[in-house]
């Protein structure tokens, strides 16, 4: 027993530094500031002696700013102290109610991890959402996709229009593509397209790999877990006849390629802002550009999740991803650098991934992932180095 | 609140034993039973309300029930009669009432989903009441000590579900003691390092087959899936037991093992005499010898038979896949009883014949578990056509199954080890010495830490 409670103690001084009681304790502190407030605001009240605030009382915010006015002009000698104590407080407990309270405390207190979480999600969801849920929204709807972008590109360049799978109306160019510089040329391709690719990503580019059928023609640097953060450093790349593996940016240097796609992005949900996401995977791209200058590179925009695991509740949701999507499509300079969005085709129409094509929400099954690879079949760019 | 939370491990239990410890001994009870609501209203709180009604009428059915002791004057045997008739009615009523709100609840007409835990207090208190009705037990005259006995949290969410007999002693009077709270809480260790390392884990193979669908995995894998399924299960529900038994010896109550290694047996009939022992026991003293068992003949037998795996699907749930699993382990059982009555037990009992009996029971029993596990029928179809390779695969790797012995192969070893007496019998043997302490105590707190990764990253395991 002893030994038992012992080594609690260190476990819980070394490891959680006792966050699992802190956290519970400062609720419990919160809900007694609450109620202490609650007992002076109804002392207040009393000493006015008038019903009918007491009935305002409980409707909580606007009574505060009057209430502290009402106080503060009859009685002398404690009143004022109330009145001054009493709007800090009413501050932090009105705003966004007992949530907004409990999570600066996370922040505050340790739990680097998760405190950093759970603020910038926030953020993320909240920001771009009057502009850039919007924006996706709208392209998502008008055309479908990047077929909409393939079908402006005869009207530039006529001598591709060889191999369109078409069914795209001729609606209207996507914003991203309208803004980039210019507009990408894309052609149907087979599977030989990808002998001189690399394909960089996470757990979905692992089931690319694993079921895509191409694990004999591209080359895939992928794991489970893998982040834009880490990627160049994290040893993942099997080298013939060497047990050890190496890192992305070894293998980068030791093999050129002609073509890059990068999916990756769902891990790093949790982590950072929009605009500290897209800066992180800005810097990627230069790097990767810079590791292979005869390549050129395909920025996949985050596959969704489905509808359903989106209204989870976390911060893995398709506000978030739309909105790091819209990002990362400003990355495109379409000349070398091409944004592809696959979620059109594999997404129903609430705009999560459709329920029947997963058993997570996150993960396409094995014999869906055609679908992704088709895609990326009909959008390919036909580049000449020199 | 589960017993492999953070919340549990480590606010709920030692806040509680440390209140329990300090109560005076005739308020144990008490308390108990206020801790237990408690926790029970961490878990379900919008039904708690249906416990404390379930538990307060069915007492007042159980005094009622036991009435007819004392009977006077001249038309004693008629009145006996009436007695007896209207002890009947209630019985049958109670019964019918208790059954029906369980049966209401599972078949999914109210909306709100499965109060927490009613599958379980529900047979404690059909037990109880029978028991009583029967004679075998007297009826219990305290409010506190019948509420503590079928709401104790230790038992009240998943069992096991001992009968009022076995706890009826430790209700009126239970040690409480240093040395029971040690060997509690080593038993519930051991029950939370199955839970967290390696049902959780195994778990994770299972998982994989599911998000990569079932019509793309290889045969092979999906016997491993298979396996590691049925070990899951295992792991997560045994642990589960041992947490309760544990958690039960801290407070001084010795509740009734659930499991006894049931993977080593040799028939199917012995495997759920091993399995959630105390529920098949149930069904046993309750539907199966009122019914008549064994002594009525061969077909009335497998008809009772019949009428006890039905009730036990039904009671794991109200789906079609339900139905096949409970008719698979019947068909079996039928089966195995017409071998028997050939002869071929006494042939696969000796030499090295010995080991065919539990290579048809590894054979059947991951199959009965995909049953158990896949409620959607279809898929369930598909699953069970890649087992045996009859169902085309679509888009198939054919290398998945090394992949995957890669990754848990260690992780099927320890829990096949696990499955076998011999854990148990180190365990027995170390768990009072010094190093074996240390050891308890060291993977405690790693199940801890674990949990709590997890709890702050659900993605530790399933980032993506």
């Amino acid at each position: 027993m002893i030994f038992w409670t012992a080594a609690g103690i260190v476990y819980l001084s070394a490891v959680d530094d006792w966050q699992v009681y802190a956290k519970p304790l400062e609720q419990v502190k919160s809900w007694y500031e609450d109620i202490r407030q609650d007992f002076r605001q109804a002392g207040n009240v009393r000493a006015e002696g008038t019903l009918w605030r007491t009935v305002s009382g409980e409707e909580g915010i606007t009574v505060s700013g009057a209430e502290g006015e009402v106080s503060s002009v009859p009685e002398g000698p404690f009143l004022p102290r109330a009145g001054g104590e009493t709007s800090p407080v009413e501050e932090g407990s009105s705003l966004p109610g007992a949530g907004g309270e409990t999570s600066p405390v996370t922040e505050g207190s340790s739990l680097p991890g998760a405190g950093g979480e759970t603020s910038p999600v926030t953020e993320g969801s909240s920001l771009p959402g009057a502009g850039g849920e919007a924006s996706p929204v709208e392209e998502g709807s008008s055309l479908p996709g990047a077929e909409g972008a393939a079908s402006s590109v005869p009207e530039d360049n006529p001598a591709s229009s060889a191999g369109f799978p078409d069914g795209g109306g001729p609606a209207g160019t996507s914003p991203e593509t309208s803004e980039a510089a210019g507009e990408a040329a894309y052609h149907t391709v087979e599977d030989d397209y990808f002998a001189d690719a690399v394909f960089i990503g996470d757990s979905r580019t692992v089931g690319m790999y694993e079921y895509g059928g191409l694990e004999e023609t591209a080359d895939f640097y992928a794991s489970t877990g893998l982040t834009i953060y880490k990627m160049f450093d994290s040893e993942i790349v099997t080298v013939e006849g060497q047990r050890k593996k190496i890192s992305v940016e070894q293998a980068l240097t030791r093999k050129s390629y002609a073509k890059i796609y990068l999916m990756i992005g769902i891990n790093e949900m949790g982590t950072g802002t929009v605009e500290s996401f897209a800066a992180a995977y800005k810097e990627a791209v230069d790097h990767l550009l810079e590791l292979q200058p005869d390549a050129i590179l395909y920025i996949q925009g985050i596959i969704k999740v489905s509808t359903e695991r989106s209204e989870q509740g976390d911060y893995i949701n398709n506000e978030g991803i739309e909105a790091r999507n819209e990002a990362l499509s400003q990355l495109a300079d379409n000349e070398r650098v091409f944004y592809l969005d696959v979620n059109p085709v594999i997404c129903d129409e609430s705009g999560g991934l459709e329920p029947s094509y997963t058993f997570d929400g996150v993960h396409l099954k094995a014999q869906y992932i055609d679908l992704w690879k088709t895609y990326l079949k009909e959008h390919a760019v036909i580049y000449e180095s020199n | 609140m589960v017993f492999s939370s953070i919340e549990f491990l480590l606010c709920f239990l030692p806040l509680f034993l440390l209140l329990y410890a300090v109560t005076p001994r005739y308020m144990k009870n008490a308390i108990l039973l206020a801790g237990s609501l408690v926790f029970y209203a961490f878990g379900d709180p919008g039904h708690l309300w249906m416990l404390i009604v379930s538990v307060a009428v069915n007492y007042f059915l159980g005094l009622h029930l036991a009435r007819g002791a004392r009977l006077k004057g001249k038309d004693k045997k008629q009145k006996k009669k009436k007695l007896e008739y209207k002890r009947k009615i209630l019985l049958a009523t109670a019964i019918a009432g208790n059954i029906g709100v369980l049966a209401i609840f599972k078949s999914g007409i109210m909306a709100g989903g499965l109060p927490l835990g009613i599958s379980y207090y529900t047979f404690r208190i059909l037990s109880y009441l029978i028991d009583v009705y029967k004679g075998e037990e007297t009826k219990e005259t305290s409010f506190l000590r019948l509420a503590t006995y079928i709401a104790m949290f230790p038992q009240l969410l998943s069992g096991p579900i001992a009968s009022y007999g076995e706890v009826r002693e430790e209700l009126y009077e239970r040690e409480f003691s240093a040395r029971n709270i040690q060997n509690g809480l080593k038993i519930f260790t051991a029950g939370l390092v199955f839970k967290v390392l390696l049902a959780d884990r195994l778990g994770l193979l299972w998982r994989e087959v599911q998000v990569t669908g079932f019509e793309s995995i290889s045969t092979p894998l999906a016997w491993l899936a298979a396996a590691a399924y049925s070990m899951k299960l295992y792991f997560d529900f045994y642990g589960y037991s041992l947490m309760a038994v544990g958690l039960g010896q801290m407070l001084g109550f010795s509740l009734p093992s659930n499991f006894k290694n049931p993977y080593m047996a040799g028939s199917v009939r012995h495997f759920y005499r091993r399995w959630h022992i105390t529920l098949g026991r149930w069904f046993s003293r309750y539907v199966y010898i009122p019914l008549g068992g064994n002594r009525k003949g061969e077909w009335r037998t497998l008809f009772n038979l019949l009428c006890v795996w039905l009730l036990t699907a039904l009671w794991h749930g109200n789906t079609l896949n339900f139905l096949i699993w409970g008719m698979m382990l019947w068909a079996l059982i039928v089966m195995e009883r017409q071998m028997e009555r050939l002869g071929a037990g006494k042939l696969f009992s000796h030499g090295p014949l010995k080991v065919f009996p539990h290579l048809y029971l590894w054979f059947v029993i991951p199959i009965s578990w995909m049953c158990f596990a896949i409620t959607d029928l279809p898929q369930l179809m598909t699953y069970l056509g890649r087992m045996f390779g009859v169902v085309e695969g679509i888009r198939v790797s054919t290398g998945d199954w090394k992949k995957a012995l890669m990754n848990y192969g260690a992780l099927f070893a320890v829990g096949g080890f696990a499955c076998t007496p011999a854990l148990q019998k180190l365990f027995r043997r170390f768990k009072d010495s010094l190093p074996g302490m240390l050891l308890l105590i060291a993977l405690f707190w790693l199940c801890v830490w674990r949990l709590q990764v997890e709890g702050q990253n659900p993605f530790m395991y399933l980032s993506f």
